[in-house]
């Protein structure tokens, strides 16, 4: 009650304050000197703790995007007022008039995403795609790819090697791995995002709220592909005219801000309108292949009914969209075949084991 | 005196004695000092970053490999298109294929144990490809004559599981371009060379993956470890 009992600070408050509300208050020297010291002290605090926002930029701190709702409950004109907002934005950042939308899926589409193992020679010109196609930072550098370079006859994943660094590849005693976002069934990440900024859409895609997220890094540590990329810092271009992707779109590649989460989106702004993805398109070997599953005329579809298929990390049951797949067993012309020594040509039996 | 209020006497169970009394008024002091620290001291954490790699857009072309040879094969010589048979209408076809060759002799076959050049190559019309059995087709069609031998992976091609694609998915709003196999494969040397990779981009800048030293296109990362990096470790190689 007093600035006695603030003032005096040795632990016993309640006790103190019970004492003294028996008697009339006094302001003596000792609890005035006590007290004050308490309470600049504590402003000062105060003060030091908000500090931190002098340093943030007016712009990123609108009342309009304070009150932005959820991507979900935006009515089209709001939405459009958003997008307005963001073309501004970017334009203003960036330098580049943005081409943005906001693309909805359609109906009867998922999609679905294939990577032949035996072809993929490991070039990384799908990460480079990637980060060209969909505006990611390039200092702090965000990528969506990780090609692992795999001893070999393993499929143990920390043996993979994400920097290798070679004149040629395939080296011949490795193969490649690229992991990207597998667009999950049952996606750990959603589960764990405290205010659902990040949800499935109907087309199997997972998506992210770039204005609704929080940065807390709950999906990063769920996803067990290690898909999930955090902004640390503020993106960063080279050189932004030139390195701005300015076909854009509100779920997808528009230019993400400090402190959220990002990922692959199958190249929404680019898949929602038919065409294939980046990362797709540049592969030499024709390696990866993507399309929508609920067709069965559709490459993926064929793949899937024909081919040997791998999902990685099947056992954490997240049912994911991205596969891995490979030929038969058919000996090539190149291979070297041991045809089995006419002694060990053994009878078709049936019981020998 | 009455001005002392006396804690001890009237808390005689306090254990921490007459020292309560003035560890308080260290409260507001300690306070000040790191108010002072988070206001004046230095700058907070910063993330330290490099200054980026740009996208070699010359580099990541999604163009075919190689042209496609035109049905017939048009070839400029001397600033004039010809086709083959513009000059080989005067030299009649020779009945054997010779062991080694007297003309076209830049050519490299490196196609297995298909080393024989009418294996695929009409020896009559030579704008003209042969399939086994003798059928002629032309270059447009080069798949069928591939297929002769390659059966399961014309097979996986017709499906869409071997061989490039590009453009659109949905083939109702754009056209769906499956290249050929002879847009990748060099039909004499079928072998798909290795490639130099792209650099290696720089592992993601984050606390968790450590600092790329040098981000140039091809720097020599000594130890690509981050983590090994981060103390001073060398790759064991």
């Amino acid at each position: 009650m007093s600035a006695r009992n603030i003032g005096t600070g040795d632990g016993n408050v309640c006790d103190r304050g019970s004492t003294s509300s028996a008697g009339a208050p006094r302001l003596t020297r000792r609890g005035f000197l006590g007290g004050g010291l308490g309470a600049v002290g504590g402003a000062a605090a105060l003060a030091a703790a908000l500090s931190p926002l002098r340093a943030l930029d007016r712009q990123d701190y609108t009342l309009e995007k304070f009150l932005q709702k959820h991507y979900k409950e935006m009515a089209p004109e709001e939405m459009a007022e958003v997008l307005d907002r963001i073309r501004a934005e970017v334009e203003q950042r960036h330098g580049v008039r943005p081409d943005l939308s906001d693309v909805k899926p359609t109906d009867g589409v998922e999609f679905v995403y294939g990577l032949h193992l035996g072809l993929c020679i490991g070039c990384r010109r799908c990460v480079h795609a990637c980060v060209a196609e969909n505006n990611q930072s390039r200092s702090p550098e965000i990528q969506y790819i990780r090609v692992l370079e795999m001893p070999r006859g393993s499929m143990d994943l920390e043996r993979g090697d994400h920097h290798y660094d070679r004149a040629k590849v395939p080296h011949e005693s490795h193969y490649y791995l690229p992991v990207q976002c597998h667009q999950c069934a049952n996606p750990p990440c959603v589960k764990v995002c405290p205010i659902e900024a990040t949800w499935q859409e109907p087309d199997g895609v997972t998506v992210i709220d770039y204005d609704w997220c929080i940065g807390c890094r709950y999906c990063e540590a769920a996803c067990p592909y290690w898909a999930r990329r955090f902004n640390f810092a503020e993106p960063s271009f080279v050189d932004s005219k030139e390195d701005i992707n300015p076909e854009m779109s509100y779920l997808s590649n528009r230019p993400r801000q400090k402190g959220v989460m990002e990922k692959c989106h199958f190249c929404l702004h680019r898949t929602r309108a038919g065409r294939l993805p980046a990362c797709l398109e540049v592969c030499p070997v024709g390696a990866r292949k993507f399309g929508n599953v609920l067709d069965p005329s559709s490459e993926v579809s064929q793949i899937l009914a024909t081919k040997h298929v791998l999902v990685l990390k099947h056992e954490v049951g997240t049912l994911p969209r991205f596969f891995y797949y490979f030929d038969e067993d058919y000996p090539r012309a190149e291979d070297h075949v041991t045809l089995p020594a006419s002694s060990s040509a053994k009878p078709p039996s049936g019981g020998a084991e | 005196m009455t001005e002392h209020p006396q804690p001890t006497e009237s808390l005689p169970s306090s254990p921490r004695g007459a020292a309560g009394s003035w560890t308080g008024y260290l409260v507001g002091p300690v306070f000040l000092v790191i108010a002072a620290w988070f206001l004046w001291g230095p700058e907070g954490l910063d993330i330290p970053a490099h200054r980026g790699v740009a996208v070699d857009e010359s580099r990541i072309p999604t163009t075919p490999r190689r042209d496609l040879l035109g049905d017939p094969p048009v070839i400029n010589i001397d600033g004039f298109d010809r086709t083959c048979m513009d000059c080989h209408r005067t030299f009649p076809p020779r009945p054997d294929t010779p062991a080694r060759l007297l003309k076209h002799q830049h050519i490299v076959l490196d196609h297995g144990i298909n080393d024989r050049c009418r294996n695929c190559h009409d020896g009559e019309d030579r704008d003209k490809l042969v399939l086994r059995g003798g059928t002629v087709i032309g270059y447009g069609e080069v798949e069928q004559l591939c297929a002769k031998c390659h059966g399961p992976t014309y097979r996986d091609w017709q499906r869409g599981a071997h061989g490039r694609t590009n453009g659109y998915w949905d083939t109702s709003r754009g056209e769906m371009v499956r290249l050929q196999c002879t847009q990748c494969h060099d039909p004499h040397i079928p072998r798909v060379p290795a490639m130099d990779p792209l650099w290696p981009l720089p592992g993601p800048d984050t606390l968790r993956m450590g600092v790329p030293e040098d981000a140039t296109p091809h720097a020599v990362i000594h130890v690509r470890d981050p983590l090994r990096r981060a103390f001073g470790e060398e790759d064991a190689e």
